[in-house]
């Protein structure tokens, strides 16, 4: 919950993820319930039948086939024409967001390294499998010696950098290099980052949400934004123990490390009963939201292993195989 | 419940309460502390906070905790008090009887009647009111006051309760017996006259008046002179009574010594001894003398009796109305000489309260014989009449003889010197040489006031002092006197006239510091009174008289009571003197001019021995260059060895009925309780807040 003191910046793949980590989920791979068309053939199953190896069915043969899918042993049995179906296969995209607030530079272990850590993960998963892995930071980076919320004439997208079409083994440093690139810091706009990234979407796949969902704003206009557009999405909640448990005492002005708002409280049993039936209050509406929305949502803890979470809650979910 | 200081206490509470409760309204100086988000906690405290002021006070237990405390602290400055039996305002005099019956030893818990006198009282002092602390109001005073026959201020009137308790703890006991009233007397003496006004309705009566007193007294009950004990009108008497009424308790109560007159080497030894055990007991008693167990004698004491009839549920009449158990015991023994006799009681088996009167003692001194020497030419009278006198020794003199046996110093051992129509030459001296002179027929000369003018006309003894010791109890209105001797008497003689015949004095008597004389002016060898009996009775009675020490002792002279003063006179230029008490102490003591020396109030029972550099008297004993004169000091008080505890006391009619002192009562304070329930409320408040915090 407080600022972390001296929080990990990693600075290379290897502090991002160990071998060990890289060994386990290199088995995983993404997975949608959806099935969405892809813009390569790819290694994935479409719904469309296509032209893979697999076969898939037989259907009538109608005016305009490709005459080169007609089964011709049928034919020579039935004197009649139909055509073999084949199952497509094309990739897949996915699509990580990672909420770049100075918010998530909080708790112990620190929640953003807690969240880079899982987007490396994930977009290793993601590179392996030949999927095309995007990523987005999203904030409002603030001006400097002001908050955000003090220059909110500043227009702002939202979004703090992307990467894009990401593909292959290859381009693990690349993605590794621009995660390590990124900052806590500032604020957040998520309905207008929402939009930004649902706009400039290139394809349809799986959207992986890595925040605490903790905006000012509200996260509903932001999820519906995302969700209209077909994607198969995937929030992440990440909360610090210390946010799940308080362990402050005495008279205190809470100061907000986004917008700096402040709230003066003193500490006492109802005060953090309250907190928690706040917190579980939260936490459920966002779950109901989810689910009335057919988003899957996971709340972690950011002292989870990034393995338990990737081959265990991840898997459960089917966000992984 | 009274209110020492009530008003401090509210002007305190106006300020404080208030005070406090504002405190809750202020603005605490909070810790800043930077968190990912303020979303949930805004909530909360909206959530929990009402918009409206009093809220917050609502249901506050750490407030209401501290209201506890500010209010036991406030009422604590109150200085609430419990109403006890004291009542207010009163000085406090506190008699405490330390005399010999308060040594017994069966008070509460074992231990004597002083030592649980002094804890009351000691728990007393502790419950006076102090100083207040906030207020002006002044704190209780105390006197104390020890007493035994005689009474001692042991603390004048003061608040100070170390002062008092240390005046208390120091009362030693003694082996006196006890008087209340030079006590009363004394408390009275001390207290401080105070102008009051008195206020009654309309009029207001202004005068001098003397406010009454609370006169604790911790005694056993056993005052003899209670009944004498005059109180003031107002004062509160509080008699807390120390012991047992049926004590039971043998003591020696009577020790006396006499000799005969006519076979003074016998010593008749008297002893009484008393019980007050409702049982008959037997006993032990050994008689010591000069440190010597001489006799012992098996003892049986009748049980203690009483005239008034059993109760009818069978409670035996109260204890003050049993007479104890009498017997006595005497010894005769053969013993020319003096000595320290000492006589102990063992009580047996049986109960015996009272250590101090088991044990008795008595200064004996040697049996008394005079040596005497006659100067006679012959006179047949005189010389049988002192031959049958039992003296020591009688030597008879020509003038001539006694004159060489003066010459040779011979003299000197001679207690009494009887001259028989004969004076010494003056020598240097204008009259007789020093000594005790027994003179028939003659007259010695001026300037000792006396002056013969020759042989007179016969006359017949017709006044003669029956007081005298040398006359007391003869009959000498037959004595006829054929030639008398004119004698006249200067108007500042050391000599008196002890008989007159019708013709002038007859009869002398003569005290100056170093020489004394009877003188019989005329000499008997020409009168009729060889031939009477009050002739020889009159020898023997002049010889006694004469031989007497001007400092003499009788057989109780040496005894003192515990309680009076001992006072003797030592022989002059006695120097380093010193008396040693049975304890061992020494105190050095300072005689008068005259050798005379004072000491006391005489407080144990036991042998006290003065001793002095310088010259001693034969009865004083010999210690190398010192002289050692010894004085008993018995308690022999049959009502102080009557050792039952009054249940109630008379004093001047009004009764006062006794408390015990398990269940006095006392001022209790309350403001340290609430002070102590302050810092439990504190520290519940502390744990209160730590929950809170901690969760």
């Amino acid at each position: 919950m407080l600022r972390t003191e001296n929080p990990k910046r990693p600075a290379s793949l290897d502090e991002l993820l160990d071998s060990r980590l890289i060994s386990r989920v290199s088995r995983l791979d993404v997975t949608s319930r959806k099935m969405f068309t892809g813009k390569l053939k790819g290694e994935r199953r479409s719904k469309k039948r296509g032209e893979s190896v697999e076969f898939a069915d037989h259907r009538p043969y109608v005016v305009g086939d490709d005459l080169r899918h007609i089964d011709w042993n049928i034919f020579g049995r039935l004197d009649r024409l139909f055509l073999k179906l084949f199952l497509e296969e094309e990739d897949l995209c996915l699509h990580v967001v990672v909420d770049c607030s100075a918010s998530h530079d909080c708790g112990q272990p620190n929640k953003f390294f807690f969240m880079q850590q899982t987007a490396m993960a994930l977009g290793y998963v993601g590179l392996i499998n030949y999927n095309r892995v995007a990523m987005s930071a999203i904030g409002t980076p603030a001006a400097p010696g002001m908050s955000p919320s003090e220059s909110p004439d500043v227009p702002h997208t939202g979004i703090v950098s992307a990467v894009r079409d990401l593909r292959g083994r290859r381009r693990t440093h690349e993605l590794a290099a621009w995660l390590c690139s990124l900052r806590p810091e500032g604020g957040s706009n998520f309905p207008e980052a929402a939009k930004r990234i649902a706009l400039s979407r290139r394809g349809k796949g799986v959207m992986v949400v890595m925040s605490d969902f903790f905006f000012k704003e509200g996260y509903e206009t932001g999820l519906r934004l995302l969700m209209g557009r077909g994607y198969d999405v995937f929030c992440l909640q990440v909360l610090s123990p210390q946010e799940l448990e308080p362990d402050i005492a005495g008279d205190l002005r809470l100061r907000d490390v986004e917008d700096a708002d402040a709230a003066e409280i003193t500490v006492s049993a109802p005060l953090l009963k309250r907190y928690k039936a706040n917190l579980a209050a939260y936490c459920d509406q966002l779950r109901t939201f989810c689910a009335r929305r057919d988003i899957t949502l996971l709340t972690v803890r950011s002292d989870t292993p990034i393995d338990v979470l990737l081959l265990d809650y991840m898997r459960r979910r089917g966000v992984l195989r | 419940m009274t209110w020492l200081t009530p008003l401090v206490a509210a002007v305190a509470a106006a300020i404080a309460v208030p005070s406090l409760i504002i405190l809750y309204f202020l603005k605490l100086r909070r810790r800043e502390v930077e968190v990912s988000t303020t979303l949930l906690w805004r909530k909360a405290v909206q959530d929990l906070q009402a918009n409206a002021p009093f809220q917050r006070l609502r249901r506050n237990i750490l407030l209401l905790l501290q209201l506890l405390v500010l209010a036991a602290a406030l009422v604590a400055v109150g200085q609430p008090e419990m109403e006890g039996k004291v009542p207010r305002g009163l000085q406090h005099v506190i008699l405490i009887d330390r005399s010999a019956s308060m040594s017994s030893a069966d008070a509460e818990g074992g231990v004597s009647r002083l030592d649980a006198a002094k804890r009351e009282a000691v728990r007393l002092v502790d419950s006076l009111r102090g100083e207040s602390l906030i207020g002006s109001d002044r704190a209780d005073e105390a006197m104390v006051i020890a007493f035994d026959q005689t009474a001692e201020v042991r603390q004048q009137f003061t608040g100070d309760k170390a002062a008092l308790k240390a005046a208390i703890n120091a009362i030693e006991p003694t082996a006196a017996p006890s008087s209340l009233d030079e006590a009363v007397r004394l408390a009275r003496a001390h207290l401080p006259d105070q102008t009051l006004v008195e206020e009654t309705g309309a009029v207001t009566v202004e005068g001098l008046k003397t406010r009454g007193v609370a006169i604790h007294l911790f005694s056993d009950g056993r005052l003899r002179d209670a009944q004498r004990v005059l109180t003031g009108v107002e004062d509160k008497v509080r008699f807390t009574r120390l012991g047992t009424p049926d004590a039971a308790n043998l003591a020696v109560t009577a020790f006396r010594a006499e000799r005969t007159y006519d076979n003074p080497t016998e010593l008749t030894v008297f002893i009484g001894i008393q019980s007050t055990d409702r049982a008959e007991r037997r006993a032990e008693l050994e008689l010591i003398i000069d440190g010597v167990v001489e006799r012992i004698r098996s003892v049986t004491i009748p049980p203690a009796t009483t005239d008034a009839p059993t109760l009818e549920d069978g409670t035996p009449p109260p204890p003050d109305l049993w007479r104890p158990g009498t017997t006595s015991i005497v010894f005769r023994l053969e013993r020319p000489d003096g000595g320290l006799f000492a006589v102990r009681l063992l009580p047996g088996d049986g109960p015996d309260v009272l250590d101090i009167d088991n044990r008795a003692w008595l200064v004996v001194p040697p049996a008394r014989q005079l040596s005497v020497a006659v100067v006679t030419e012959g006179s047949l009278f005189l010389v049988s009449a002192l031959q049958g006198l039992p003296l020591a020794k009688l030597v008879q003199y020509t003038p001539d003889e006694y004159l060489a046996a003066s010459r040779r110093g011979e003299t000197g051992a001679y207690d009494v010197v009887v001259l028989d129509a004969w004076l010494p030459p003056p020598g240097d001296r204008p009259t007789m040489p020093p000594g005790r002179y027994l003179v028939l027929g003659a007259v010695p000369p001026l300037p000792l006031g006396a002056a013969d003018l020759g042989p007179g006309e016969p006359g017949i003894l017709i006044d003669w002092r029956r007081d005298h010791p040398a006359l007391r109890g003869l009959v000498l209105d037959n004595v006829v006197v054929s030639t008398t001797r004119n004698v006249e008497i200067g108007p500042e003689s050391a000599i008196t006239v002890i008989a007159e015949t019708d013709r002038g004095p007859a009869i002398l008597d003569l005290a100056s510091a170093d020489l004394r004389a009877v003188i019989v002016a005329f000499n008997p060898a020409d009168s009729y009174w060889p031939f009477y009996v009050s002739f020889p009775v009159f020898i023997a009675q002049a010889l006694n008289y004469l031989g007497q020490d001007p400092s003499h002792l009788g057989l109780d002279a040496r005894s003192v009571r515990p309680g009076s003063i001992l006072t003797d006179r030592l022989p002059q230029g006695a120097a380093e003197v010193a008396i040693r008490l049975p304890d061992r102490t020494e105190i050095p003591l300072t005689p008068a001019a005259d050798g005379r020396i004072v000491y006391g109030p005489v407080r144990q029972a036991g042998v006290h021995e003065v001793t002095w550099r310088g010259e001693r008297t034969p009865a004083d004993i010999a210690l190398g260059a010192r002289a050692l004169r010894p004085f008993a000091a018995s308690l022999l008080d049959p009502e102080e060895s009557d050792a039952g505890a009054s249940s109630s006391l008379s004093l001047a009619g009004v009764d006062v009925a006794a408390l015990d002192p398990s269940r006095s009562n006392v001022n209790r304070r309350l403001w340290p309780w609430l002070l102590l329930a302050a810092l439990g409320v504190m520290m519940l408040e502390w744990f209160v807040y730590n929950r809170k915090v901690q969760v």
